[in-house]
């Protein structure tokens, strides 16, 4: 029997594969992080410190180099490399406090996931419904392949985190440079 | 050898997808050589898409008014730190948990021609399906709409919300501009009408637009937005919590929210 012209099938069995391969992940490495964090909101008894055992489950699992990069836009490549990880550090603390701030103690989120998506190589889109304090809300997660697969992105009923931030900072960025930016993050951290 | 010569054919024609997926694993640049990158024009195509910096351009709306809409901005933000969270509060603890989710839910059902007219202007048929069993269901089994059955009825569970603004927007009319309504906050030119046209469908100001401004009917509508004022003051605070700049920060959550709707 010749197998021979089925092989042409192989790539497109193999890509098929490999979408499949790259969700899966995508969606193991979500699924780690949720419960992760709901087993911290769980333990903790308030707000300062959930956000204390947050923090290093989320500098696991979301990559706040690519956060912080994507929010400032093409006005990054003006930075100096100092004011690249002065903004890195004070926009992952500004996210943490932000992201910590949604949980209130002893109440739990159901998540439901959806079918995950591949929008481009190397970046997964997960969307999920969330059921929390009596109200139905999507949230989409985007992850991309780095250093492993983390999340880069959080689209809570159509608004982007990324998004958010892109326009304060584009607006800080066109009145005084990268400076502006670092000042006006610093100010919001110091401010809760 | 047969085989052989159908394995190397394997591996060549599987070699370019086997890359593609080998160089997702290749570390993303250091922010300095993203550096090097040039701007969205001459990169956008050619760009691999980690490094694309440009995706998030995307959210804007005309704001002709910023001056003025940034000062009713402030107003309502220090109108609902004086007034619109005590009460929320007060409300939160006066009146026990499922009562309140059950007021809400009782507000919600009564505002099903909102949700019924609208989707039968956006031609959705199904959905007019879904909310008149939704409404049928929760009024008698959830009596009076105070619980929500139709949670459990798959079909019936995650029905999207219609409102006026969204009929308006499948419709192919834009928001014009931003417009930050005195007290209701955020808004636009499109979304306003929308407001308008949602307060004369819903059942709940029908009363008040009939018999005028009694207080035992003033206490309807007033009770539908105290009803809503915990979930609405939640959203406020998500959405302007820890921004650089609060003003910004709504009028993106805004428009992204509305687009959103408007996609369901």
């Amino acid at each position: 029997m010749n197998l021979r012209p089925l092989l042409f099938l192989a790539p497109v069995i193999l890509l098929h594969g490999m979408a499949c391969a790259a969700t899966t992940q995508a969606e193991k490495r979500l699924q780690t992080a949720v419960n992760e964090v709901l087993a911290a909101a769980d333990r903790a008894s308030n707000l300062d410190a959930l956000q204390a055992s947050l923090r290093p489950i989320l500098l696991k699992h979301i990559s706040f180099d690519a956060m912080t990069r994507r929010a400032v836009g093409p006005g990054w490549r003006q930075f100096t490399k100092d004011e690249q990880k002065k903004a890195t550090e004070l926009f992952t603390t500004l996210i943490i406090r932000s992201y910590s701030s949604k949980f209130t103690p002893g109440e739990r989120p159901v998540i439901t996931f959806k079918t995950a998506t591949e929008p481009a190589p190397g970046r997964v889109e997960i969307p999920t419904t969330l059921l929390y304090q009596g109200g139905h809300y999507s949230v989409t997660y985007r992850l991309e392949d780095s250093e492993g697969w983390r999340i880069t992105d959080v689209v809570i009923e159509g608004v982007s985190l990324i998004a958010n931030y892109r326009t304060q900072f584009d607006a800080q960025f066109k009145k005084g440079g990268a400076n502006a930016v670092v000042d006006a993050l610093s100010q919001s951290v110091a401010n809760p | 050898m047969k085989l052989q010569t159908s394995l190397l054919l394997l591996a060549v024609t599987a070699a370019p997808f086997l890359t593609s997926c080998a160089s997702r694993a290749a570390k993303q640049p250091a922010p300095a050589a993203s550096a090097t990158v040039g701007d969205k024009k001459s990169d956008g195509k050619s760009a691999k898409s980690t490094e694309d910096l440009d995706e998030y351009d995307a959210v804007s709306i005309a704001d002709p008014l910023e001056p003025l809409n940034r000062a009713t901005f402030w107003l309502n933000d220090g109108l609902y730190t004086v007034l619109f969270r005590p009460i929320s509060k007060g409300y939160e603890f006066v009146i026990p948990k499922p009562v309140r989710t059950g007021i809400f839910n009782i507000f919600e059902n009564v505002k099903f021609p909102v949700r019924l007219v609208n989707n039968t202007l956006q031609g959705n048929f199904k959905r007019v399906g879904q909310e008149t069993g939704k409404f049928l269901v929760n009024t008698t089994a959830g009596v009076g709409g105070f619980g929500r059955p139709s949670d459990h009825i798959p079909a019936l569970a995650d029905v999207p919300d219609a409102d006026t603004g969204q009929t308006l927007a499948k419709w192919g009319v834009g928001h014009g501009i931003y417009i930050v309504l005195p007290v209701l906050g955020p808004s636009s030119l499109r979304d306003t009408v929308g407001v308008a046209g949602d307060y004369a469908l819903n059942p709940v100001n029908w009363v008040s637009i009939i018999y005028g401004g009694y207080s035992w009917i003033i206490a309807i509508p007033s009770t539908n937005t105290v009803r809503a004022l915990p979930s609405q003051m939640g959203i406020y605070d998500a959405a302007t919590k820890n921004a650089l700049d609060r003003y910004l920060a709504a009028r993106t959550a805004y428009i992204q929210y509305r687009r959103e709707a408007a996609s369901k």
